[in-house]
């Protein structure tokens, strides 16, 4: 997943322009774009996840049904160009908005956050109703403590906006019933991008003398890049899935590098770029607009070594591969909601009460394919300030109870504590008197890993809970990002 | 003698022998009733250690039987390297495992509830591999595997979650590290039984002298067995520093758990009778905490 995310022509274009500089990251997206001149679409055809995805669930799908259909209509071509111009131009103008429409981010998103738990759990569930069968007891047992040392998450995480992720999903799923890769034909940037480069192509379709017009390369083409003479194929749109090669019964198709009379041309007018970039600009200008009220953004607290904000967003595609793979660690990052705007949804904010910042992990730096999370070595995270803790008086249990708890401090991972504690002599509310262990946060000490929220004891809201006061964010230049 | 006794006696050692099949594990068990209360035996391994403070209690088949299951409870509970001593050495617990399974026991289980990430906790504290290599099961806690169970003389708490593999084991044997802890000033043996907990243990904090006494009227290790080799002296449980690590060498063992923790924390330099979970846990019946009153052995070995 990693490999692919990393390999999206689409997000390193996106990227690059976003933030106007180099980004190392996204280096192999760049070679993919360019092998697409000679050789046409073949990331489309061979490569892409979610298209073999789509292609398989187009397979089940019509398993009963293998009669002639007629090819679908072309004309919603056009929308994938101008979801690929609105993303450019937001980019140009260094607001990044791929993340909703890229395939690979939406497929890897989806399984992370999604299908992966989704698995995990149906297998877990299996295995927990094996246990109460008395003789598979023990092999269950056995297979249990086997999945979850070597593979299974130690505990079921859970996430924000598994749902939504899901049901997004599933629609771009069902659109197969329209017709075989709906989303290729008429919605994906990442398709139009490679569609755009691809008019250029040197390996062609060709078609000899031998064709009897039987039709089935029309009728069988995934994305209906044949035209009506079966001769004909867009340039943009063929995705060199060689489908029609296989499907011809007198072997009258094949692919060369050679031109062929007449090929198609990417479907959008004049008036639709228009439509896109101003719809983009607007967008653009919206989303400055956008309200963040101050006690919101104060609990957007970032994983260890994000950009500074504003190269964040641009840099951030919302893959979740940060937020996956936190949950089998500390379990702090979870997608935004609103509380960094509409700008900045989904983006991975760590919620300290759920879960807390590993003090000897630095995963999520090593798995952003963008360079949004800085790789930082272990010493320099362990030092990076995500935050600041505070105690609320009013509901930690020494505080307000008067009897002794420091949970947190036990659980501070700062070896000469960030939580520390004057014994005084306090009077209870049931007017008895104790020496008790009062803490405190030192605030030139505390990281902001938030496990002292985290281990809390107090129901609901915590005693002690966090802001980004103090953060510290990390800049491109501190670091060579490979 | 009056001859009532007489007959009452002459009954109980015949009904005794004619279930020696059954009683035999109790009768071994008072035959191996060791000659010392507390083995303290200090020298540069480890292992040499374990070995002669567990011959001086009366050796290992005092406490495991041949098929035995076993569980050895070391403290494993953080992300950090033997060096900091925030988990039991894991030269130590290797050393018991082996031993027990030289006795002829039919598995030992090593584990904990960690408070860090579970697999960062058995990696970096060398515990897992240690064990492993010499024989032990090493699994992750399951929380499926939690039972709840009455803590029938609890004070504060009248039930709690247990590990199942912890409660159903034959022989328990808790081998917890010496550190600083702000809450109950050291964690010890006692207290290193909260690795065998569910449920949210940060409840457990507030009046915690009584709670973790309550804990341990329901689960009685055979045997506990105080890590000192490197000993936490400020900013525990968990440390990081090793400037705050201070390397003893030492080892504690007894049956008696209330005198193991008494003779850490003179160890340490804290007077027993201040720590309020000791009082608490001699009040109750548990143990002795006037190490002044038992028979201690010290030994220490050469080079
Ligand atoms: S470094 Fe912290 S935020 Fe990042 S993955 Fe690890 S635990 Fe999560
Ligand atoms: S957030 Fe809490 S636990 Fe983390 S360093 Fe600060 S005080 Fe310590």
């Amino acid at each position: 997943m990693d490999l692919f995310l990393r390999g999206s022509p689409l997000v390193a274009v996106a990227t690059i322009l976003a933030t106007r500089s180099w980004v190392t990251h996204v280096f192999l997206g760049l070679v993919v774009l360019a092998l697409t001149v000679p050789l046409g679409r073949v990331f489309c055809g061979w490569v892409c996840p979610l298209g073999s995805t789509l292609d398989v669930v187009h397979k089940i799908s019509l398993r009963k049904r293998k009669e002639l259909k007629k090819p679908s209509p072309t004309r919603w071509r056009w929308v994938k160009f101008a979801i690929l111009v609105g993303i450019l131009v937001g980019a140009a103008l260094g607001t990044q908005m791929l993340w909703p429409f890229d395939p690979i981010v939406i497929l890897t998103r989806t399984a992370d956050v999604a299908l992966y738990p989704l698995f995990t759990i149906a297998v877990s569930s299996l295995l927990a109703v094996m246990v109460r069968v008395p003789f598979l007891e023990g092999a269950a047992y056995r297979a249990y403590s086997f999945l979850h040392a070597a593979w299974f998450p130690l505990q079921q995480p859970s996430f924000r906006l598994v749902e939504l992720f899901f049901v997004l999903f599933v629609v771009i799923l069902a659109l197969e019933k329209a017709s075989s890769r709906f989303w290729c034909r008429n919605l994906c940037p990442l398709g139009a991008l490679l569609g755009f480069f691809s008019q250029f192509r040197l390996l062609h379709r060709q078609v000899d003398e031998s064709c009897t017009a039987c039709g089935l390369c029309r009728a069988r083409c995934r994305m209906n890049a044949v035209e009506d003479d079966y001769v004909t194929t867009s340039a943009v749109e063929c995705i060199a899935c060689g489908e029609c090669v296989s499907v011809c019964a007198p072997r009258a198709t094949h692919y060369a590098f050679r031109k062929p009379a007449r090929s198609g041309t990417v479907d959008l007018d004049r008036r639709r770029f228009m439509g896109a970039t101003v719809a983009s600009l607007a967008t653009v200008g919206l989303l400055g607009i956008g309200f963040a009220d101050r006690g919101r953004r104060g609990s957007v607290i970032r994983p260890p070594g994000a950009l500074p904000e504003a190269d964040f967003l641009d840099r951030c595609v919302r893959c979740q591969e940060c937020v996956k793979v936190c949950s089998s660690t500390g379990g702090c990052l979870q997608p935004s909601l609103w509380e960094s705007g509409l700008i900045g949804l989904w983006t991975p904010v760590a919620k300290p009460r759920e879960g807390y910042c590993e003090y000897n992990c630095n995963l999520c730096g090593q798995v952003c394919p963008t360079g949004a999370i800085q790789r930082l070595p272990l010493e320099v995270k362990q030092r990076t300030k995500m935050g600041l803790a505070f105690f609320d008086k009013s509901r930690c249990i020494p505080w307000y109870r008067g009897e002794d708890c420091l949970v947190c401090e036990e659980h501070c991972p700062v070896p000469d504590k960030a939580i520390r504690f004057d014994q005084r002599m306090v009077r209870r509310p049931d007017g008895s008197e104790g020496l008790v262990k009062l803490p405190y946060v030192v605030e030139e000490l505390c990281i902001g890993c938030g496990i002292c929220a985290t281990k809390c004891p107090v129901v609901g809201q915590g005693g002690i809970f966090l802001t980004n006061a103090n953060e510290q964010r990390w800049i491109d230049s501190q670091f060579s990002s490979q | 003698m009056n001859r009532r006794e007489f007959l009452v006696k002459s009954a109980a050692c015949l009904a005794a022998g004619a279930c020696a099949g059954p009683w035999a594990r109790l009768a071994s068990l008072a035959k191996a009733q060791p000659a010392v209360d507390l083995a303290v035996v200090q020298g540069p391994s480890p292992r040499a250690n374990v070995r002669k403070a567990i011959s001086l209690l009366g050796g290992i088949s005092a406490f495991v039987r041949r098929g035995d299951v076993v569980v050895v409870k070391p403290n494993m509970a953080w992300d950090r390297l033997p060096e900091h001593a925030a988990n039991t050495d894991p030269e130590v617990v290797a050393e018991i495992v082996r031993l027990c399974l030289e006795a002829g026991a039919r598995k030992v289980k090593v584990f904990d509830r960690t408070c860090n990430e579970a697999r960062r906790c058995y990696l970096r504290s060398g515990i897992q591999k240690a064990a492993e290599k010499e024989g032990a099961e090493v699994p992750f806690v399951l929380e499926q595997r939690f039972v709840k169970m009455s803590i029938p003389e609890g004070e504060e708490l009248k039930s709690w979650l247990f590990y199942r593999d912890a409660v159903e084991a034959d022989v328990l044997i808790n081998v917890p590290v010496l550190k600083s802890h702000s809450v109950s000033g050291l964690t010890i043996g006692l207290k290193n039984l909260m690795g065998i907990l569910g449920g949210d243990r940060g409840q457990l904090h507030h009046r915690f002298d009584k709670k973790i006494v309550d804990i341990n009227t329901v689960v009685r290790p055979q045997l506990t067995l105080l890590d000192a080799t490197r000993v936490l002296l400020r900013n525990g449980p968990q440390g990081g520093n090793l400037r705050d690590v201070q390397q003893m060498d030492t080892v504690v063992a007894g049956v008696d758990r209330v005198a193991v923790d008494a003779y850490g924390a003179v160890l340490f330099g804290r007077d027993p009778a201040q720590l309020g979970f000791l009082v608490e846990a001699q009040r109750r019946g548990l143990g002795v905490l006037d190490v002044k009153r038992l028979r201690v052995e010290k030994v220490s070995l050469a080079a």
